[in-house]
């Protein structure tokens, strides 16, 4: 794989700091996936895409780069994929989530700012991750204090854009959300140099849309009694799905919800009967972070199901589709992803809502809820999460954790305990 | 999932197309491959990539088919204690 080194240096990387990542990677993926014994087929598709993560998709970038095209690297579901894919430009998640990236992002932040903030400034000043080198421009949204600090430190060193994302979910924030989307629209035109028409936002519209439907094949297989693959296997698929191409994300995705679908009717569990359900909420596990899955997952439970950025709502929700006018997409863009529901908004009764009626569709046994540390916003929701939990008689634990290794013991030692008094 | 901490052999390529041929042509002949990052201390150089991981009880008909079809491919490596789920070693 000689190209990816001259790709890496040519993209200015420090390609001897890149390396430890190169060592603790196949080792973490081979602990965590490749223990795995019966893995849906499909799977081998995002074994490849890690296998070559920072090689074949920012080769891919490159490429696209050379014939005029703009790649925008974003943190956040509330930034509009579609926008920037009508302008012909490529959309790239960049939320890093390796512990290897926190300590270049503790030289310019507060020790006490989320690993997820630490991590992605880490990944971009330390020059160690492909992604955030590659992206022309990088797409912020206000949605909590410790992000909208990190992305002016961020602004000094790559083209940066905010979204004002509004803060309630009254008629008027949603009227407001459409014309920020309007706004980044222009921004994308004059970036790209590409018009964007009412023809090419209904087309992106409807590609995005198909991903989505995909990804929800594949976690609508997960409510069955039968569990056709690892809660770890589904997370990891979704967080490919915030870098790869939208068509191919949409293509593997439908190929493995086939084969999940078939294994169901098959009666082809990946856990033995009766193994303990749970369902994950709060803060996003962005890629490389398995962590919390794989101790659950090797402590007797089984994860089904993740109301997180990195699950059930990347994909719910669809935008209206063969609208007559721009305004009328962004208003339709602006309804579906005010339906996200991110601890940043006040109140937030529908991700309360959401998190029992998800428990309910999946058939749980029990819930984690879990937050990265210094996220005050989801730490504070907690006490909303379990009330509404404890009131619909579903088993509730609360973790906290980071990236890092020190406490997995302690969290395995809680797990286990939680499952087993799950009966 | 039961506990896997022994040997395994890691088939290393020069480029992912050459990795894909060689696990074609490995499903081809009914023999067991996955996909793997290749690890660091086998890779030998300052990169990361591709490689087909082999249990042991398959690498006697893996090296047939290789000396038999001449697939392209950059070595074949063992390493021990390479998968570990209770290691609790993330990145």
């Amino acid at each position: 794989m000689a190209d990816n080194l001259q790709m890496w240096t040519d993209l200015g990387m420090d390609v001897d700091k890149h390396d430890a990542l190169c060592q603790v990677l196949p080792t973490a993926f081979g602990d965590v996936y490749l223990s795995q014994e019966n893995r849906p087929e499909g799977m081998g598709f995002y074994d490849f895409v890690v296998a070559d993560i920072h090689g074949i998709r920012p080769s891919e970038l490159i490429e696209a780069q050379k014939n005029g095209r703009k790649v925008f690297g974003t943190f956040c579901v509330y930034v509009p994929d579609e926008v920037v894919i009508a302008a012909d430009g490529i959309v790239s998640g960049l939320c890093g989530g390796s512990q290897f990236w926190v300590e270049g992002g503790e030289k310019v932040l507060p020790k006490s700012t989320c690993p997820l903030i630490k991590a992605s400034v880490g990944a971009r000043l330390d020059r160690t991750c492909p992604f955030f080198r590659i992206a022309d421009m990088y797409v912020g949204e206000t949605t909590c204090d410790g992000k909208k600090k990190a992305y002016e430190i961020l602004g000094e060193d790559v083209p940066m854009y905010i979204m004002d994302l509004p803060q309630m979910k009254r008629e008027k924030d949603i009227v407001k959300w459409a014309e920020e989307i309007k706004d980044f629209a222009a921004k994308v035109e004059e970036f790209t140099g590409n018009k964007i028409t009412v023809e090419k936002l209904n087309e992106a519209i409807h590609t995005i849309n198909e991903k989505r439907k995909a990804l929800a094949r594949i976690y609508e297989t997960r409510k069955s009694d039968v569990i056709p693959i690892s809660g770890k296997d589904a997370l990891l698929v979704m967080q490919i799905a915030f870098f790869d191409d939208p068509a191919r994300c949409a293509e593997m995705a439908n190929k493995l919800a086939d084969e999940c679908e078939q294994r169901v009717k098959d009666g082809v569990s990946v856990f033995p009967a009766g193994t303990k359900r749970i369902m994950l909420t709060g803060t996003p596990l962005a890629i490389p972070n398995w962590k919390l899955h794989h101790i659950i997952e090797t402590s007797g439970a089984a994860v089904v199901c993740e109301e997180m950025c990195t699950g059930t709502r990347y994909f719910e929700n669809l935008v209206e589709e063969d609208l007559g006018s721009l305004d009328e997409q962004y208003m339709a863009l602006s309804k579906r992803y005010m339906k996200n529901n991110c601890a940043c908004f006040t109140p937030n009764d529908a991700r309360i809502d959401d998190i029992v009626r998800l428990a309910k569709e999946y058939n749980v046994d029990g819930v984690i809820d879990t937050n990265l540390k210094f996220c005050c916003l989801y730490d504070t929701e907690r006490r909303n999460v379990e009330r509404a939990l404890n009131e619909a008689g579903i088993p509730v634990l609360g973790i906290e954790t980071d990236y890092a290794d020190s406490d997995a013991e302690q969290l395995r030692t809680r797990i286990e305990a939680f499952v087993e008094m799950l009966g | 999932m039961p506990e896997k901490n022994n040997l395994k052999y890691y088939i290393l390529f020069d480029t992912n197309t050459h990795g894909f041929a060689m696990q074609a042509l490995l499903k081809e002949e009914g023999i067991p491959s996955r996909i793997a990052p290749a690890p660091r201390a086998i890779q030998g150089e300052l990169t990361c990539g591709m490689s087909l991981m082999i249990e042991p009880e398959n690498i006697g008909d893996v090296r047939r088919v290789l000396e038999e079809k001449k697939p392209r491919y950059h070595a074949v490596r063992s390493l021990e204690g390479q998968i570990n789920p209770h290691r609790d070693r993330y990145c």
